[in-house]
């Protein structure tokens, strides 16, 4: 089967960069769900562009959002969202890309007929022309305000700076560089040392990871068929952070596991390849729509008779538990995902402060459902890509104080931070995504 | 891996009724990689053994949006989960340049073996949904074009041979 062409003439990668962006402002929708629906309509040598004015105008909407307010007269209407997401693509290109100044002004003034709004093109015009006169004084206007400054939302800026000190300001830049592209190579294919080697003969350039022992970084991102092993499912794209989650489970033989929000199934292959001869695995996730995601993934690992998947709520294991409880849980938790801003720079703008109390509450509602779930002896892995404490470290802390036979497992390992509970990864420049693991053993009865 | 020819409506041979895969074995492998390299190069996002001649129940499928997700079925039986219905306007290899709309149901279950011989089932929607049903048909002998009016189906074949003509 072919699906139909779009009928509609192509679109280019501002007008449709400006559309989209108009949708996470108005809408607060993600680009996760807009990006695919939006890239088949946008004409193919634009893509990339597209997806860079995106990213980019969200990953420096906290710098760019500013120098606007002191540009732009009067305060646009709210319906005419559409022409802030203009602005800022406009002032991204000055700023951030190679496009020479005038043909990004020229080409960005031309956005507002496409969109039927004429009458803003003097505006855009005049906004971008007047912070190429006025750069200086705008960027000295700034200089002592902390979310300029790191290009992040206020309460972000107070929340890490407070948690994390000293380490803040390399938190704030690795969250605004181009994630690092880093793949996990399954041990019964090669090692990571010799997958370097295999790579040398298709010209990429990698390191291996200092952290995973299964891990590599390409230099470069690429697409994924052009890299060895790929199809045949010997390597998987995942961050480094993610890798580590596997080797703390202990995996032994014939062991019974839960992944337990598993989607879109990375660290459920990662179990399998840990431990060849794993029982079988129930990996369990809240939306069908994602399973699907988590069945494809394990397809193309050839490991989808091992696994068995079940739609349900964590929270309520009573709806699809069968009654056999696990030798190991893997909770890998609903979250901020505040770890891997680089990778969703919308998070800065959609993530509010109240989210958070209301994540660990469910971080915590989950823990204590899925807890009669394990055997005595047993193990679970708390995970998030969180760099919030609390919905790390408070919530293990919490749990462990309200559970007599819970006991935490101190980790032996050279990443992280040691928290009082568990051990905290910060995002780093060039290397993992920030990460929370906590590592909890059930008492013999 | 050879890029395998497509039969084109109305060729008579896409009416054929395929058998079912009797063992998943290294002939049927290879096969189902020469049909992923047939699909990936028309460009399709699904193609059946019977556009290839072949009259065997095994489809491929690749719907997601970078070609990334290759997805094998062996003697697949679909049941629909509801009477709700979804349009969407399909095309096909063997019937190329022309698109309808198509409705079908649209919350489905799939059960089929993949490439090892192990039994799968799938509840997709989207898409996905969509082409499942698509590629069953060709194993049945039946093409989109027979969903849409006699008037158009016959523009379509009409349109087609006069191709066909042309290019032999």
């Amino acid at each position: 089967m072919t699906p139909a062409p779009s009928t509609k003439a192509p679109q280019d990668a501002r007008t449709a960069a400006a559309k989209t962006l108009a949708r996470v402002f108005a809408h607060n929708e993600s680009l996760a769900s807009l990006l695919p629906a939006t890239l088949p309509s946008v004409a193919e040598s634009e893509r990339s562009f597209y997806q860079q004015l995106c990213y980019g105008s969200l990953r420096w909407f906290y710098q760019l959002n500013p120098l606007l307010s002191s540009l732009v007269p009067k305060p646009l209407k709210s319906k005419d969202s559409d022409i802030q997401a203009v602005l800022l693509i406009g002032l991204y290109q000055l700023l951030h890309s190679r496009v020479p100044d005038h043909a990004a002004i020229a080409a960005t003034v031309e956005i507002t007929k496409r969109l039927k709004k004429p009458w803003a093109s003097k505006l855009v015009n005049g906004v971008l022309r007047n912070f190429q006169r006025q750069r200086e004084q705008l960027f000295s206007e700034q200089k002592s305000n902390p979310s300029f400054i790191s290009a992040h939302p206020k309460w972000l800026v107070n929340s890490i700076t407070e948690s994390w000190l000293n380490e803040a300001s390399s938190v704030f830049d690795a969250n605004n560089q181009q994630p690092p592209f880093s793949l996990r190579i399954n041990p019964a294919y090669c090692s990571p040392t010799d997958y370097l080697l295999k790579l040398q003969t298709v010209n990429k350039d990698a390191k291996v990871t200092p952290f995973s022992d299964v891990g590599v970084t390409l230099a470069q991102a690429c697409d994924v068929f052009t890299l060895p092993g790929f199809s045949e499912g010997s390597v998987s794209v995942q961050d480094e952070a993610a890798q580590l989650a596997a080797s703390l489970l202990d995996l032994q033989p014939g062991q019974r596991v839960l992944d337990a929000c598993c989607a879109p199934g990375g660290k459920t292959g990662h179990l399998l390849e840990t431990q060849p001869q794993l029982g079988p695995i129930v990996a369990l996730d809240l939306e069908q729509k994602r399973l699907t995601r988590v069945f494809e993934n394990l397809t193309r690992l050839g490991q989808t008779d091992r696994v068995e998947v079940i739609c349900g709520d964590a929270a309520e294991p009573s709806k699809w538990w069968d009654g056999v409880s696990f030798d190991r849980i893997l909770l890998d938790a609903p979250c901020s995902a505040t770890g891997v801003i680089r990778r969703h720079p919308d998070i800065k703008l959609l993530r509010k402060p109240a989210d958070i109390d209301k994540l660990a509450r469910l971080q915590l509602q989950i823990l204590q459902a899925l807890w009669p779930l394990l055997k005595p002896g047993g193990r679970l892995v708390y995970a998030t890509c969180s760099v919030i404490p609390l919905e790390n470290t408070r919530v293990i802390e919490q749990f462990i104080t309200t559970q007599a036979d819970c006991n935490e497992f101190r980790l032996d390992v050279t990443w992280g931070l040691e928290q009082t509970c568990g051990r905290q990864l910060l995002p780093q420049h060039g290397g993992n995504d920030g990460f929370y693991y906590a590592v909890l053993t059930k008492l013999d009865a | 891996m050879p890029i395998l020819d497509i039969l084109e409506f109305p060729d008579p041979r896409l009416r054929t009724v395929a058998k079912d895969v009797a063992s998943v074995n290294d002939a049927i492998r290879t096969l189902i990689d020469d049909m992923f390299e047939t699909m990936y190069a028309a460009p399709g996002v699904g193609l059946a053994a019977t556009q290839i001649n072949v009259h065997q129940r095994l489809m491929v499928i690749d719907t997601s949006e970078e070609q990334d997700q290759p997805l094998v079925f062996i003697n697949p039986t679909v049941a629909a989960l509801d009477e709700v219905l979804h349009e969407y306007e399909e095309g096909c290899l063997s019937v190329p340049g022309f698109y309808e709309p198509v409705s079908r149901p649209e919350h489905i279950r799939v059960t089929a073996l993949d490439r090892n011989g192990d039994r799968f089932t799938l509840e997709p929607d989207g898409l996905l949904a969509v082409c499942i049903q698509h590629e069953i048909d060709h194993l049945n002998g039946k093409l989109f074009v027979d969903y849409v009016s006699p008037l158009k189906r016959n523009r379509i074949k009409k349109k087609l041979e006069k191709a066909h003509k042309h290019n032999a």
